[in-house]
């Protein structure tokens, strides 16, 4: 039974990203490990991880990388991103962070993170940091199901993997209708809608990742270093 | 109280005098425009200076952005490399035409405009190049409204007007939490909510060739489609004399667009 | 004995058609020649730029021209048999090759082709009648397109406007057109069809570079506008950095051959 182990907000700790490899040795079925951004972050030195991302050891789970919100900050703040730069980092966190995150990541990574894709189509299944609105949408169990909805519908997928808010969570949209009533010079035409049976799933952040069973739609939330919560039942 | 909301001009003044003409024999007070007050048509320093004249509260269009902004949407803004060589053609004859001025007060135009529970925006409260047809997913339409903050949107870009009313709406989640128990389940009631589409006064895309615009009763909510007549021979010419390429003048007498739209609405081009 | 047929009539009466399913329907060696006939006043013959017979191999591989073919041998072949096309307004004056002006009259005679029977369509119950049109003016314009590619979709906007007379009042439009992706489809209207026939050709290209087969546009109609036709047609073909890149995309996702 094939798995995927989804992991996000790495921030530079390779020695974090070593412990989730082991675990993930140890689990069964785990085929495919996807990074989901957050690869770096202002905090510690992070040229190790990239390092060892980009050019993983032999006994690695190969990892699939995308960006996130910090690579995001970075790349604009170097000119990847026309004219904007490092807006949201600078409101949120203020000009030293921004500096702190320049010194944190070599430049000779720029290219290779700027390369990263948005997210991932897999199976059915959209893995993407925030949502296709913006890399920073945070998406929670909290957010309105309307907005939920219109994420998923913007990718037409079933499932959508989400690391923005760093929770660990899992949204089904299990029912629901809306009429919809249109008039134009052709005349008028009435229909219903019915709300798709579709997830949304925060994978969680850091130390808490997850790992999700495509064949079986079955999640399990866990942290790593910590006992498993298998308390993710497949709705499906 | 009735209200006009007029659309798309692309610098056709004979369609916007008419339009205009025809919201004055009513009564009509209060207009609002939604953009693209220039573009492929032959007036556009005569259509902005009408718009001023009448001060005419205006958002933002797609065309007049570029106008300031430059090109630089991307490719799959048009579906060909025909309907690109004649948009980009459009777009530097009309730059260079514009008067300084004019172009400013297409620069100080807001993205959108507000006033009770109504919003006015070109495109869709996202951005100016987000279509929002009639038949896109409902509950995404409804979200476009909702998370504006209004009760009815107003929105034009597609050139076919349209009125579409989203009622008796309702989503039923499940959520689990991960240190929660048993999911938690919610019903969320979705108010009603309207997205109402102006058409286009200066580029007609429903079929025929009259003008169309939309008039609004902020009290009882009642929608009217208004399609005008206008001289678009007269338009016609003034597009071969102004020197623009001669087959706008036929797609325009045709009831064709000027240059077809990418056929993906769904997309917004990220700059 | 060999036959050797001769067709005759106006322009986008149904010729070439016709001559295809005959071709297709024969077994034997077999050949093809087009030729203008008479000469009308007011009328413009369409010029003959190779676009019917290209297509006609293209469609009957083992056909061949009466000028590289032995066309003593196909007469004397019993199997033998030779299309000879005619465009011709009018109905043929006189009966025989007489009736088809001197042109064809000569060109015949250097072959030694001698067609019997000789059709005319619109007069002849033996050939369809249904595109069969009067026409009393009409003008002719022909383009070469021979190393042009043109964008798929441009080439749709084009050709809708062309044949719903944002040229001018288009009678007949006939055209092969070269596609990125190495097909060329033979597109042909006639007024009094309801919609174009857009027919890929077998042969097909690598989708590399400017292939060199024939390729050609002719219109005819009424009030023809050559320079807005030139100016669109200009407009939707594609120059050589956009083709290499369509190309390299197309190779891209071409899926991978097994080793």
């Amino acid at each position: 039974m094939e798995r995927w182990a989804l992991v996000s907000g790495l921030q530079g700790d390779l020695d974090l990203y070593e412990q989730i490899q082991k675990e993930l040795k140890q689990q069964r079925g785990v085929a495919n490990l996807f990074v989901l951004g957050d690869l770096i972050g202002s905090q510690r030195k992070c040229n190790a991880l990239l390092e060892r991302l980009r050019q993983p050891k032999r006994a690695d789970l190969q990892p699939d990388c995308i960006y996130g919100w910090w690579e995001e900050q970075l790349l604009a703040e170097c000119g990847y991103r026309g004219e904007r730069k490092a807006e949201g980092l600078r409101a949120e966190q203020g000009e030293a962070a921004v500096g702190e995150l320049l010194a944190s990541v070599d430049a000779d990574h720029l290219n290779w993170l700027a390369s990263l894709q948005f997210g991932f189509i897999e199976l059915d299944c959209a893995l993407i940091h925030g949502s296709s609105a913006d890399v920073g949408d945070r998406l929670t169990g909290d957010t309105s199901a309307l907005v939920l909805l219109d994420r998923l519908t913007r990718l037409d997928v079933n499932r959508l993997f989400t690391a923005r808010c760093q929770r660990q969570f899992r949204l089904e949209l299990s029912g629901g209708s809306i009429q919809s009533h249109v008039k134009d010079h052709a005349g008028e035409q009435q229909s219903e809608q019915a709300v798709p049976k579709r997830s949304v799933i925060g994978i969680g952040g850091g130390r808490h990742y997850t790992l999700y069973a495509p064949a079986t739609d079955h999640i399990e939330f866990r942290i790593a270093g910590g006992p498993s919560n298998a308390s993710g039942r497949g709705f499906g | 109280m009735n209200h006009a909301v007029i659309s798309c001009l692309h610098a056709n003044l004979a369609a916007v005098e008419a339009v205009l003409d025809d919201i004055d024999s009513q009564g009509i007070q209060t207009i609002t425009c939604l953009g693209d007050l220039v573009g492929y048509g032959p007036q556009p320093n005569e259509v902005v200076e009408l718009v001023r004249q009448r001060e005419i509260p205006t958002c933002q269009g797609c065309w007049d952005e570029d106008i300031i902004d430059g090109l630089n949407a991307c490719e799959c803004s048009y579906p060909s490399q025909l309907a690109e060589r004649r948009g980009h053609r459009a777009h530097h004859w009309t730059a260079d035409l514009l008067t300084e001025e004019n172009k400013a007060f297409l620069a100080e135009l807001p993205m959108t405009l507000r006033r009770d529970k109504m919003l006015f925006v070109h495109g869709s409260p996202n951005s100016q190049h987000e279509y929002l047809l009639p038949d896109m997913n409902a509950f995404a339409a409804l979200e476009r409204v909702e998370t504006a903050g209004a009760e009815t949107l107003f929105c034009g870009h597609t050139h076919q007007p349209y009125v579409r009313e989203l009622r008796q709406g309702s989503i039923r989640v499940k959520v689990q939490q991960r240190d929660q128990g048993a999911p938690t389940e919610q019903e969320l009631e979705l108010p009603m909510r309207r997205i109402v589409n102006a058409g286009s006064v200066g580029e007609p895309r429903h079929g025929r060739t009259k003008a169309t615009y939309v008039i609004h009763n902020d009290n009882t909510g009642e929608v009217t489609i208004r399609e005008v007549d206008y001289d678009v021979a007269k338009t016609c010419r003034a597009i071969v004399d102004a020197g623009l390429p001669e087959v706008f003048a036929w797609r325009l007498s045709q009831g064709f667009e000027y240059a077809e739209r990418a056929e993906d609405a769904s997309h917004v081009c990220e700059r | 004995m060999g036959q050797v047929c001769l067709i005759s009539g106006p322009p986008g009466c149904g010729k070439t058609t016709w001559a295809l399913q005959r071709l297709q329907q024969h077994q034997g060696p077999c050949a093809y020649l087009r030729l203008e006939g008479e000469k009308a006043a007011g009328l413009e013959q369409g010029e003959d730029s190779g676009i019917d017979l290209t297509w006609l191999k293209d469609q009957v591989p083992r056909l061949e021209e009466p000028a590289t073919a032995n066309s003593t041998d196909l007469e004397q072949d019993n199997d033998g048999l030779t299309l000879i096309e005619v465009q011709q307004f009018h109905p043929p004056s006189k009966e025989g090759v007489e009736g088809l002006g001197d042109d064809v009259r000569s060109k015949l005679e250097a072959l030694q082709l001698h067609p019997d029977p000789l059709l005319h369509f619109g007069r002849d119950p033996e050939l369809p009648a249904k595109d069969t049109l009067e026409f009393s003016k009409l003008e002719s314009w022909h383009t070469s397109l021979s190393g042009c590619v043109w964008d798929p979709n441009s080439l749709s906007s084009f050709w809708f406007e062309l044949v719903n007379g944002a040229y001018g009042d288009v009678y007949r439009a006939k055209g092969l057109m070269n596609l990125p992706d190495g097909r060329a489809f033979f597109c042909n209207w006639m007024v009094s069809q309801e919609s174009s026939q857009f027919l890929p050709l077998d042969a097909t290209a690598p989708p590399q570079g400017r292939p060199s087969r024939t390729s050609e546009l002719v219109v005819q109609g009424k009030a023809l506008n050559p320079e807005g036709i030139q100016a669109t047609i200009s407009d939707c073909l594609l120059a050589d950095d956009v083709l290499a890149m369509q190309q390299q995309q197309l190779q891209q996702q071409q899926p991978t051959s097994q080793g």
